[in-house]
């Protein structure tokens, strides 16, 4: 087993390696580069591009700004940005990433939540006519063109309807005496979220033990119950009251992008657990649960749901690990601007350090996902372990 | 002897083919799928054969230079600075159908009040244009069968060639292990690790995307990816089953093993593949083109770029063809494809089954 995890280990760096020099060979390959705009200046002096290019170590040959770059990448310097020149990468990732986990990590949660929920109810009244319906839409949404999906949401909500707005992060009009950063605001509001579920998780794993499932619902509607009045509480006092107007503004503007993506992620979860639960029903131990006379509602959530939620919650797990490539397309059609806008932004401009960074960065999110993954998978099943050790 | 053989083969294969067709029909949800795919399936023959019969004439209904040349009569109309007024409601609803607007009329001396003849661009659907013309004077129905031709182009071959790969590679995987394993793993781990649609739009950037480029690349991205390790791990179960070792018993080699025994074990799963990622490629072509990133001449992408570009995806229903046929026929052919799909799933696996 070590010995796996060993060659594992020493495999994954040479990926990763690769993975560095493909990506900077793929960002050299894009014709032109960031300071080629320069050349159409008729008021600069003519030796200023190559004086640009000189001080940012354009003029190199290739394989010297590979070698360079890869070894000052594992000294852990990542250059200045091109485009926000006194910035460097790493600044700009702290700045959006939590935007666009936010974002998706919200959505995701909810997504899973009625997915589960939608696909256990789905498998179970398998053959009525309210599952066709159901799964008539969830493949709708499941397949719907996303752009034009997510245009047509803005068009209703934000446009014909006027309740939420087209698009971006904040009002500026809203923030031009205000005390605080955004970045300070939302920070706070991460917080907030994180506290909130965690307490959320933790009044259901307290309450998993409860056998009576009436007295379980009841707990936990209680237990959300007071979760909401904690935070209301903690927005109306202190420190937050000042801060709630902008903070409701974040959230005013989170609404519609939380909403469009919800409805368009939460169908391949419902469809899953469907399919993982029909499997589960035709196991032995169902019919032994049925023989036993138990009622409908525990063999549905005991007995079969739980042992169908493996394999969902094992495409959580890859789910979270596309949470920045699928960021992209939302992001540029709700103008949020997270982590997707920075990917889109620095490829068109050739910003090479600020690609680099986001691409590695990505990079080392699914090397380490993928590697937790076959760990695991190598734990749990004995047959790919011996075969890795031939 | 040869000839008898050959015969029983085909008579199991007819008879096994039966069987899983009718295993099919039973999934109520699969047959529907399977109508939408031929359905858009007939519009893609249909517009050549429309051209070559001269039913339809080619420099009316060319879905990319056909131009029609429709005019109609107008009201000359002044729209009001404040909103809302007794006429109309909001800004949108000024000019309403049959008026236009006197500050866009250029080279003209009309007055309000007048009638004028103008070109009508977009044309609303009528007799002659079924889904109506876009904004260049080109029939919006030939441009929906234009881009289903390319969607069915690209899904199905990117699809053919990407799960060919992954077939393959997955089955080597599987059969061989050990540094061949290890080396087809790390490849399409560093494949998932490249996020996809920057990926793209570098590829778009420095190589000129037209159909059966983007074909390929789509195809060789999505069958070195995560398909791979699902096709190897299916393949894994099948090469420890006992009519491998006994065909290694007697005596069949390495090459003979793996395509007569192996591959036709796990086609089923790739033949399921297939199917879900022609969805896939579909998807990404019509988001590469929303973009405007592709050297495509007419597709469904397109149409909606050029309907957002234009600014008609926010005057609401008031333009509705332009905005509806192009998304609901990626959405429904996509949609078409996923549950033929579903379907075929329920006659591989026998678990997924109602009895």
């Amino acid at each position: 087993m070590y010995r796996y995890i060993f060659r594992r280990t020493y495999q994954l760096i040479i990926v990763f390696f690769l993975f560095l020099v493909t990506s900077y060979l793929l960002f050299d390959a894009i014709p032109g580069n960031a300071f080629q705009n320069l050349l159409l200046n008729p008021d600069l002096p003519p030796d200023a591009y190559e004086q640009v290019l000189a001080l940012y170590g354009l003029d190199k040959p290739l394989s010297e700004r590979v070698f360079s770059y890869v070894v000052n990448f594992f000294k852990g310097d990542f250059g200045y940005s091109y485009k926000y020149y006194p910035k460097t990468p790493i600044e700009l990732i702290a700045e959006r990433l939590p935007r666009t986990l936010m974002l998706f990590a919200m959505v995701n949660i909810i997504s899973f939540y009625t997915g589960f929920l939608i696909g256990k109810i789905l498998a179970w009244r398998r053959g009525s006519k309210s599952e066709t319906w159901i799964t008539i839409t969830s493949v709708f949404s499941y397949t719907v063109f996303y752009p034009w999906f997510a245009l047509m949401m803005l068009w209703y909500f934000g446009y014909k309807m006027d309740w939420l707005p087209i698009g971006k992060f904040l009002y500026p009009e809203k923030w031009y005496d205000s005390p605080y950063d955004s970045d300070v605001i939302f920070v706070l509001m991460i917080k907030f979220t994180v506290i909130v579920s965690i307490i959320q998780v933790l009044i259901y794993v307290f309450t998993k033990n409860i056998e009576s499932l009436s007295l379980k619902r009841n707990v936990r509607f209680i237990g959300f119950l007071l979760n909401i009045v904690g935070s209301y509480f903690f927005w109306n006092t202190g420190d937050a009251l000042l801060k709630k107007t902008y903070a409701g503004d974040i959230a005013y503007h989170m609404i519609l992008p939380v909403l469009t993506v919800t409805v368009v992620a939460f169908a391949g979860t419902a469809l899953l657990t469907r399919t993982t639960m029909m499997e589960v029903l035709k196991d032995d131990y169902i019919l032994t649960a049925r023989a036993k006379g138990l009622s409908q509602r525990r063999i549905r959530d005991r007995h079969a749901a739980r042992n169908a939620l493996l394999p969902v919650v094992t495409s959580f797990i890859f789910t979270i690990v596309t949470i920045i490539d699928g960021s992209v397309l939302t992001e540029t059609i709700f103008s949020w601007p997270g982590m997707g806008q920075l990917i889109l932004d620095s490829v068109l401009n050739e910003d090479i350090p600020v690609a680099m960074a986001t691409f590695s960065f990505i990079g080392v999110f699914a090397l380490i996902a993928h590697f937790v993954a076959d760990i695991s998978y190598a734990y749990l099943d004995p047959r790919i372990r011996i075969q890795s050790q031939g | 002897m040869k000839n008898n053989n050959n015969k029983i083969e085909k008579k199991l294969r007819r008879e096994a083919f039966s069987k899983n067709w009718k295993l099919f029909k039973q999934s109520r949800l699969g047959m529907v799928g399977l109508y939408i795919v031929f359905f858009f399936f007939i519009l893609t023959i249909l517009q050549p054969i429309l051209f070559i019969t001269g039913f339809w004439n080619e420099a009316v209904y060319h879905p990319v230079v056909g131009y029609d040349d429709l005019t109609s009569d107008f009201i000359v109309v002044d729209c009001p600075k404040e909103y809302p007024t007794e006429k109309y409601q909001s800004r949108t609803d000024c000019p309403a159908r049959n008026e236009v607007n006197i500050k866009t009329l250029f080279y003209n001396t009309a007055e309000v009040g007048d009638t004028i003849e103008l070109n009508l661009q977009p044309a609303p659907p009528s007799r002659r244009h079924i889904l109506g013309t876009d904004s260049l004077g080109r029939d919006v129905f030939s441009q929906i069968m234009e881009g289903s031709q390319v969607a069915f182009l690209l899904g199905i071959l990117s699809a053919t060639l990407g799960v060919g790969i992954s077939t393959l590679l997955g089955t080597i995987a599987a059969f061989y292990g050990g540094r061949i394993d290890a080396y087809l793993m790390r490849q399409s781990d560093l494949v998932l690790m490249l996020p996809t649609l920057p990926l793209l739009f570098i590829i778009s950037a420095f190589a000129e995307l037209k159909i059966w480029h983007l074909a390929v690349v789509l195809g060789t991205i999505g069958g070195l990816g995560g398909s791979v390790i699902t096709i190897k791990s299916q393949a894994l179960q099948v090469k420890v089953k006992p009519f491998v070792d006994s065909a290694r018993i007697t005596g069949g080699s390495n090459m003979k093993i793996l395509f007569s025994h192996v591959l036709p074990n796990v086609a089923p799963l790739a033949l399921l593949f297939m199917v879900f990622s022609v969805t896939g490629a579909i998807a990404s072509e019509s988001v590469l083109s929303f973009l405007g990133l592709l050297n495509i001449e007419m597709s469904w992408g397109l149409m909606i770029y050029l309907a957002q570009v234009e600014g008609f995806i926010f005057s609401g229903m008031k333009y509705w063809w332009l905005i509806l046929p192009a998304g609901l026929s990626v959405t429904f052919l996509t949609g078409g494809f996923y549950l033929v799909g579903r379907g075929l799933d329920e006659v591989f696996n026998p678990r997924l089954r109602k009895r």
